[in-house]
């Protein structure tokens, strides 16, 4: 008689068809969408070749051209820049002919350690195997292949059997397409013309341990240690500019490098974030704010840059990395939503820590 | 059968529990008897109003009955329309018979859903409002399909609440600065980083954008 005694007769079915959903939803979860999309095994013969080309760039002094092509090859747009490396000092870049105007990056603690968890990445990502000896541009090289989980070729790179430089690396959109490619010409051994008296530039110096990087969630700062399963942070630091905190995160696989900064505040309203779906782009160069974001653009050489405001920031992406992943990343970071109810409903979640 | 009238038997005849001789003369008493008969008709309607049978409104002339027996000298002096005090007398409640009995009516139904009857009583008083210890038997009467009713409507409070409070804390903080991005800075510091020099000019011009053939679609 009690109410308690009386169920639904219903109840047993549905409980049923409710169990089975949520099976099938955790399978679904459990199952990847793509084979590529979880680390590689394999052997990663090819990881001592690569250290050894990173050391390299510490002890050997050299000058070449680096020629940088992105996805339509070499009968695209080519960008040629000349570096001079110094041991020591650190490296110097600019484009050919402008090489009074070159960028110093010095040598640094920080750099070597950034470039040790770059190949740590690599290695955990992809299988990275030695292919053998080839021939690079009359010099002779050893090749390593960088391969997904599918097997499918994710990078290359050549590495100069002599004096251990990188000579060229190549790295491939999941299509198989190439993506973009560099690759040193005009090699000639020895200190070649330094820029002297440039002062330098190095990364940002505040680097921000796990513990800032805590706190700095706590504080609502968007900084997650990963952006897709294969990007993930490998740097992180801090600076003030025109006074307001900025905090530069760098991910990686191993082969691309994907740079978010984040900044709090909004674009002024000329940068309407109205426009084009509320993403903002920003011309190669960071000259200029174009409108858009829904696409970001560059990518004649491989780069890719765009900027956005979102929940009290704004976000700025620069990447060196295959289209696809550069969409990956921006799509990532919390996108700009509308000004329409259930944008500002489900910004007001995130903000209350629902989401 | 003397002339006396029937007096308790007529009960006992409404409530056929007089034997075929006592039935057979109360019968014919009440033929010739005008009072005994008034009394016997008044007694059934009555059993069949406790009983809760669908029984037709009574008529005007037995309700103005009972209401003029309802008239005291306390309320002698207000006007026909005016309320007693301190709420409902007699009259204002429903009538003899739709009031609930002891124990709720038989299958959950009160009568007084049955369509009324238009005309039937001009001066048939509003009825009080219901106690409030009927409510819940009313809500269970509305949801006997959907045991979960209950939990549906609190879920739906909940949720209305959390809505609310998210709109709220959706909206634009007006503390938030404007800020415009050092891009130029974070060109050398990814450049820094990367160790690759950034696109010396803007590709493509942005005089192409947004659709030019140089993007990448997201």
């Amino acid at each position: 008689m009690s109410a308690r005694g009386h169920s639904c007769p219903h109840s047993g079915p549905v409980t049923l068809l409710a169990v089975a959903l949520l099976c099938v939803l955790l399978l679904t979860a459990a199952t990847s969408p793509e084979a590529a999309a979880v680390p590689a095994d394999g052997s990663d013969d090819g990881m001592p070749v690569l250290r050894r080309a990173a050391a390299a760039e510490n002890q050997v002094a050299y000058s070449a051209v680096r020629e940088m092509t992105g996805p339509h090859g070499p009968g695209g747009h080519v960008l040629r820049v000349r570096v001079v490396n110094r041991p020591g000092d650190g490296i110097a870049l600019a484009p050919l002919g402008e090489e009074e105007d070159a960028l110093v990056v010095r040598s640094s603690s920080a750099l070597e350690s950034l470039d040790e968890r770059l190949l740590h990445m690599l290695q955990d990502t992809y299988s990275v195997s030695d292919a053998g000896l080839a021939d690079l541009d009359g010099r002779e090289a050893r090749v390593v292949e960088a391969a997904r989980a599918d097997g499918t070729l994710a990078g290359r790179f050549w590495v100069d059997t002599d004096t251990g430089l990188l000579l060229g690396r190549t790295v491939y959109e999941a299509t198989g397409a190439p993506a973009f490619s560099v690759r040193l010409s005009d090699l000639a051994l020895g200190e070649g013309s330094w820029p002297e008296g440039r002062v330098g530039d190095e990364p940002w110096g505040d680097a921000l341990t796990g513990t800032e990087r805590a706190e700095l969630r706590d504080g609502g700062w968007p900084l997650p240690e990963h952006l897709t399963w294969n990007l993930r942070l490998v740097d992180a630091r801090s600076t003030k500019l025109a006074g307001n905190r900025v905090v530069h995160a760098v991910y990686s696989d191993g082969l691309s490098q994907v740079s978010v900064f984040t900044q709090r505040g909004k674009l002024d309203t000329k940068h309407s974030p109205a426009l084009r779906n509320g993403y903002t782009g920003t011309g190669a160069g960071g000259s200029g704010v174009p409108t858009q974001h829904d696409t970001i653009f560059g990518g004649d050489t491989g780069q890719y840059q765009s900027m956005w405001q979102a929940d009290g920031f704004v976000y700025t992406v620069l990447a060196d990395a295959p289209a696809g992943l550069a969409s990956s990343a921006v799509t990532a970071l919390p996108d700009p939503g509308g000004s329409g109810f259930w944008a500002r409903v489900h910004r007001g979640l995130a903000r209350l820590g629902f989401l | 059968m003397s002339s006396e009238h029937l007096g308790e038997r007529l009960s006992a005849l409404v409530d056929g529990e007089l034997g075929p001789a006592e039935h057979e003369s109360a019968l014919i008493h009440l033929a010739r008897c005008e009072s005994c008969r008034f009394e016997a008709d008044l007694m059934r309607r009555l059993k069949r109003r406790l009983h809760g049978l669908c029984e037709p409104e009574p008529d005007a002339d037995f309700m103005g009955r009972l209401a003029g027996l309802s008239r005291d000298p306390a309320t002698a002096g207000r006007g026909p329309t005016e309320p007693p005090p301190g709420g409902a007398g007699f009259g204002a409640g429903p009538p003899l018979g739709l009031s609930r009995p002891l124990g709720g009516f038989p299958g959950g139904h009160h009568p007084a859903s049955a369509p009324p009857e238009s005309g039937a009583a001009p001066h048939r008083p509003q009825r009080a409002a219901r106690p409030e210890r009927h409510r819940p038997e009313r809500l269970a009467h509305l949801l006997p399909a959907f045991p979960g009713g209950r939990y549906a409507v609190a879920g739906f409070a909940v949720a209305s609440v959390l809505i609310g409070s998210a709109f709220v804390a959706g909206g634009d903080t007006e503390e938030t600065p404007v800020v415009q991005p050092r891009l130029s800075d974070y060109a050398v510091e990814h450049a820094v980083t990367s160790r690759h020099l950034p696109v010396a000019h803007p590709q493509p011009k942005a005089t192409e954008l947004p659709y030019g053939t140089t993007e990448a679609n997201r």
